[in-house]
């Protein structure tokens, strides 16, 4: 099957700590990738450059042809608008909107009005159990639905890949495996990617394979061999 | 007692100590309250400013009673130039040891002459060149400020042994305190409501700087609690931190006081022009500011508080915030609105001014303001349900915590409103002067009132060989009480004399005249029967026409005087000049000169209009001066509120950035969200400020005029200044939105 | 734990007497169970029989046998493809996996490669267990969960130990 996501050589320093030195990732349509190592090891800004949030200083990240490096800034939102997802560990729902609001916010962005933005948002709340809080802030909701939520809202648009970054790190493991089983599989159903960044055994279990990041380079078994 | 000193001395040292960070907050607080302090202490001058002149001035006031002959003779003898007003008299010891006013060491003698300094410089300067013909005499020294209403005063004391007893001259003393006086009514008025309107936003932005870096402050407090620290305490120490904020404002208020001081003297309008040592706070004024801003901020950081009553974990779970309600927020306005109306015309007439009920009203219509704007904001904001997604964010904002936005943004409003008030009064004084020296212009007649005691045969004469001058002619004038008893006066001169005081087009001997008053006076009319108090005699009006003119009254031509008791009249003289010699006036009053305060002249031709259009423009420029000052001030706290919530909604921007939001979007709801409670607040403030306006105007029964320019001026500028602090946030927002964003700390 | 193997693999370093062989593995391997002789020589003559090492002389002088033992091209091979091969995920199988990590250092490969090939494996056990689970009961799920708590609890070690790699080729070199 031919790469959906590819990453060639990818090299990023913050000041003088070098993240990646020359990391490489190939991610396949519809497959779920684990990205684990340790702490510091260059995991996050992986993922960061693979979705296009971070420019890297050298490399390139190609997406079905198209060279993310090569974009601007506002092609590369319209493209993380359309055609990815994104879970993080916490703060991601916007505090004021209600979670109903929250999840409808990318389709409404994409200019689908507000009805039919909301309609598809619930349907989307309900796959992932959460449809009883579209009304509440995410304040008032506990720490597994609001991840719930950011699921449904990561997934509304019908993206090719969703990127996680620990989604699951400030759960406990019941929790955990709740939204790790939801995500998992609802995306394989829709037959989106998910790029999941972890450094738990556990949550990794879900992915299909893993990619090790040690020291800003990247082990990956489709790639580099 | 113990604990909680030691509790506030925690807070204190968690103010002070520490990072630089908390150095930076604490000046800034410092700033903010600073600036506020000092204009409270300024206002808490005009007092001791205002009451010194009035002391000065009645240290100065003559006592005309006394038994034996007089000691001293003084004559009034202020004159008009060009459009300074000198005052002045002369006087002549009777005795060695005769009363001197206050501010000169000893008399003037015959030919001698006292001034006070900005008269020296005047006379002094080209400008006052064709002055000096008029005080020939020798100067001998400058009055001491105990002499002087203010340091811009023109004024002189000059000898003249030539001055003979009489009625009217007569002086056993100095010193005398006459009731009332004080700034005229519509001045006063126009004070009382710019020290409300400039004092108001000072004590919200107290409120505000306390406030500063508040999300800071309360997870460092959350961080208190956590180690064990009640809810009572945590209260404390957050008073002990807004009071060190707060001394440091004192602390830095008075510093620019007295920084500030000395620019008093400078003032160009002699009438607002303190000597520095004038602005000193009275005492009681200067406790209550010393107590209230303390006070105030820690009231305000303990209020602000209440809801987010700092939990050990910090970030208090937000919640549906309670609903505002409406009955006590529109009480403030309703009582004001009513309180100014039912002063409607109160003002007409010389009745002393009931100041209180317009003062409350004031104030509590300008409390309205910022007690109306949350309510309004949030029921605007409920109704709205966001077109855009950007609007949307905005609106959900607000509705969660309208509270702080229209709070900040209300402080801008009371200014914006304050201002519009006095622009509406403003304009409404501005045209009425301007109207009466409309009417002044195109004279080309200078008028000359001879002191009655002297008679001057030969003033006609005198005047007709004086060159620039054209012709003379004299009008008799006599008072009359009207039989309402009000007094008016009745002139009859020929219609050439008439013609230089009244605009006739079409005089013929046997018409009459009336220049009515104006400002809802009852008027004399035909068929009326006026009475002179002094013979008892009564005179009917004749049939009038109106017109208009420089004087106000009845004016009658030979014929219609009928019965006219002119035995008791008083001379007038109205020299006719050859208005294309410039400087004409001057130049007559020069060939006066020898008659020094045996004549009296006035000159209408005068045209004063560019002066006072200085005046108003003066005026003007002090209070967009001042509204932009508290307009900066806003800014500034809108800017640090701004910036805090871009900081603390750091996180979920990021994440929206990264999740492909677009920046503009975000951009665009930070606008919203700072707009719609503008757009609110300037229709509010701008409506309370013309509703002010009009119903303080109306109290002077004044007709409402509206300065639309001046209005749309410190709206554009409000406005300009929310987008400005607006666009200031967006770096920030572009810092908060950056990959760098979504790292955890 | 394969002593054959881990003989191969000290014998890498060059030939050596059978007592030096017992020797060496108890100082590296053996704290809490050091090898019999009698262990040392079946071993040794079982991996001779298979031709993964060769007799390479015998020194003069009395006492025991003193035949010196080296690995042949067979043997280095064999090592290669144990070290290669991770182990099949138990619970209890460090020791194992220590060797193979010490050893890979000890002669120079990739320590590395073992621990990720390990980690594959350990992960490929818990994705199928993950998937049992996800499909199966209760039961099902608690029965895997014991498994697969047992399995990260090795994979944390496996991070750990890839961790300080570094560290402890420093210390196997000393």
């Amino acid at each position: 099957m031919t790469s959906l996501l590819t990453a060639e050589g990818l090299c990023k320093s913050f000041g003088k700590t070098n993240a990646l030195d020359g990391a490489g990732i190939s991610i396949r349509e519809g497959e779920v990738v684990a990205i684990m190592g340790p702490s510091g090891s260059g995991k996050s800004t992986l993922l960061h450059c693979l979705a296009g949030i971070l420019p890297p200083d050298s490399g390139t990240v190609t997406y079905r042809g198209r060279d993310l490096t090569a974009m601007n800034d506002g092609d590369r939102s319209e493209l993380r608008r359309t055609e990815f997802g994104f879970v993080f560990q916490f703060g991601q729902l916007v505090p004021e909107l209600t979670c109903l609001e929250n999840v409808a916010l990318p389709l409404r962005l994409s200019g689908v009005k507000r009805r039919d933005a909301e309609r598809a948002a619930k349907e989307w709340m309900a796959r992932l159990e959460v449809d009883a809080v579209a009304d509440q802030r995410p304040g008032e909701t506990s720490g597994g639905q609001g991840q719930r939520v950011a699921v449904a809202r990561a997934l509304v648009t019908s993206p090719k890949v969703v990127f996680a970054d620990e989604p699951t790190g400030a759960l406990d493991s019941l929790n955990g495996e709740r939204v790790m089983h939801l995500l998992t599989t609802a995306a394989r159903e829709t037959g989106a990617a998910v790029v999941l960044v972890t450094h738990e055994p556990r949550v990794a279990a879900y992915s299909d394979r893993e990619v090790v990041v040690r020291d800003g380079r990247s082990r990956d078994v489709e790639f580099v061999r | 007692m113990n604990r909680v000193l030691s509790d506030l001395a925690l807070g204190v040292r968690l103010a002070v100590g520490g990072s630089r960070k908390s150095w930076v907050r604490l000046l800034l607080q410092g700033a903010g309250i600073g600036m506020c302090v000092a204009v409270l202490l300024l206002a808490a001058s005009i007092p001791t400013a205002f009451g010194n002149r009035d002391q000065r001035g009645d240290a100065r006031n003559l006592v005309e009673e006394g038994t034996g002959a007089a000691p001293l003779l003084l004559e009034n003898g202020s004159v008009a130039y060009r459009s300074y007003f000198v005052s002045g008299a002369y006087v002549r010891a009777v005795v060695a040891d005769a009363p001197k006013p206050p501010g000169v060491e000893r008399l003037p003698g015959d030919n001698e002459i006292i001034v006070s300094p900005r008269l020296a410089d005047l006379l002094a300067s080209p400008e006052g060149e064709l002055l000096r013909p008029r005080f020939p005499q020798e100067v001998i020294g400058t009055f001491a400020p105990e002499g002087m209403d203010g340091p811009q005063d023109l004024r002189f004391l000059a000898g003249d042994s030539k001055i003979q007893p009489n009625d009217g001259n007569q002086v056993y003393a100095f010193g005398h305190g006459y009731p009332g006086g004080g700034l005229p009514t519509i001045l006063l008025m126009l004070s009382i409501v710019g020290a409300v309107v400039l004092l108001f936003p000072v004590l919200v932005f107290v409120s505000v700087a306390t406030r500063l870096a508040a999300a800071q402050r309360d997870r460092r407090l959350a961080a208190l609690r956590l180690v064990g620290a009640g809810a009572t305490r945590v209260r404390l120490i957050a008073s002990g931190e807004a009071l060190a904020g707060a001394v440091v404002g004192l602390v830095v208020g008075f510093g620019l006081l007295f920084a500030l001081r000395p620019l008093a003297d400078d003032i160009p309008l002699p009438e607002v022009a303190v000597f520095p040592s004038d602005l000193t706070p009275t005492l009681p004024l200067t406790l209550v500011v010393v107590v209230s801003v303390p006070v105030l901020a820690v009231l305000t950081s303990v209020f602000a508080m209440r809801r987010t009553i700092v939990e050990p974990l910090g970030v208090v779970r937000e919640q549906k915030p309670v609903r505002r309600r409406l009955w006590w927020r529109i009480v403030p306005a309703l009582a004001g609105a009513a309180l100014l109306a039912s002063q409607f015309g109160k003002f007409g007439g010389q009745a002393k001014p009931e100041e209180w009920p317009i003062i409350a009203g004031v104030v509590l219509l300008m409390f309205a303001v910022p007690a109306l704007l949350p309510w309004l904001v949030e029921r605007a904001v409920h109704r709205l349900s966001g077109v855009t997604p950007a609007l949307q964010l905005a609106v959900r904002r607000l509705q969660l915590d309208a509270g702080t936005a229209a709070r900040v943004v209300g402080g801008v409003a009371v200014v914006l409103a304050g201002t519009v008030t006095l622009q509406v009064i403003l304009a409404g004084v501005e045209n009425d002067v301007k109207a009466e020296d409309a009417r002044a212009v195109n004279r080309n007649s200078l008028s000359v009132s001879v002191n009655e005691t002297t008679p001057l045969p030969d003033l006609p004469d005198v005047l007709a060989r004086t060159p620039g001058v054209v012709a003379v002619h004299s009008l008799q004038r006599v008072w009359a009480a009207t039989p309402d008893n009000d007094n008016t006066t009745i002139a009859v001169g020929t219609c050439a004399a008439l013609k230089t005081v009244v605009d006739l087009a079409d005089c013929t001997d046997g018409k009459a005249y009336l220049v009515p008053t104006g400002h809802g006076f009852r008027d004399p009319e035909a068929g009326d029967v006026l009475r002179f108090e002094q013979t008892g005699d009564t005179w009917t009006v004749p049939p009038l026409e109106r017109r208009t003119g420089t004087r106000l009254g009845i004016f009658v031509t030979p014929a219609a005087a009928g019965n006219l008791d002119l035995t008791r009249a008083h001379a007038e003289i109205q020299a006719e000049m050859d208005m294309t010699r410039p400087d004409v006036a001057e130049h007559v009053r020069n060939a006066l000169a020898p008659y020094s305060w045996r004549v009296y002249t006035v000159f209408f031709g005068q045209d004063n209009s560019s002066e006072v259009e200085q005046v108003f423009l003066a005026v003007r420029r002090a209070l967009y001066g001042a509204a932009l000052l508290t307009l900066l001030l806003a800014g500034a706290s809108l800017l640090v509120v701004g910036l805090e919530q871009v900081r603390e909604r750091r996180r979920p921007l990021a994440v929206m950035a990264a999740s492909g939001v677009p920046r503009g979007t975000l951009a665009r709801s930070l606008v919203w969200q700072n707009a719609i409670p503008l757009v609110i607040s300037t229709v509010v403030s701008v409506g309370t400020g013309v509703l002010l306006g009009v119903l303080v105007t109306r109290s002077f029964d004044a007709e409402v005029h509206y300065d639309w320019a001046g209005i749309g001026f410190v709206t554009g500028i409000s406005v300009g200044m929310v987008v400005l602090v607006t666009a200031l946030t967006l770096p920030s927002l572009r810092r908060a939105t950056g990959a760098l964003g979504l790292r955890t700390e | 734990m394969s002593i054959g193997h881990a003989l191969l693999g000290l014998l890498e370093g060059g030939p050596r007497h059978g007592y030096d062989l017992k020797r060496a593995y108890d100082e590296r391997f053996g704290h809490d169970r050091p090898l019999h002789y009698g262990q040392v020589y079946s071993t040794l003559s079982r991996l001779l029989k298979n031709g993964l090492v060769s007799e390479a002389g015998v020194e003069a002088g009395d006492g025991p046998e003193r035949k010196r033992y080296a690995i042949t091209d067979a043997g280095v091979t064999d090592v290669e493809r144990w070290l290669g091969t991770p182990e099949k995920p138990e619970p209890y199988l460090q020791n194992t996996l220590y060797a193979k990590v010490v050893l890979a250092l000890l002669s120079g490969r990739s320590a590395t490669e073992v621990l990720d090939a390990q980690r594959s494996a350990h992960l490929t056990a818990m994705r199928e267990l993950t998937r049992r689970k996800t499909d199966g009961d209760l039961a099902d799920q608690l029965i895997c969960d014991f498994a697969l708590f047992h399995l990260e609890a090795d994979l944390r070690w496996l991070e750990l130990t890839a961790a300080r790699l570094d560290k402890l080729a420093e210390e196997v070199a000393r």
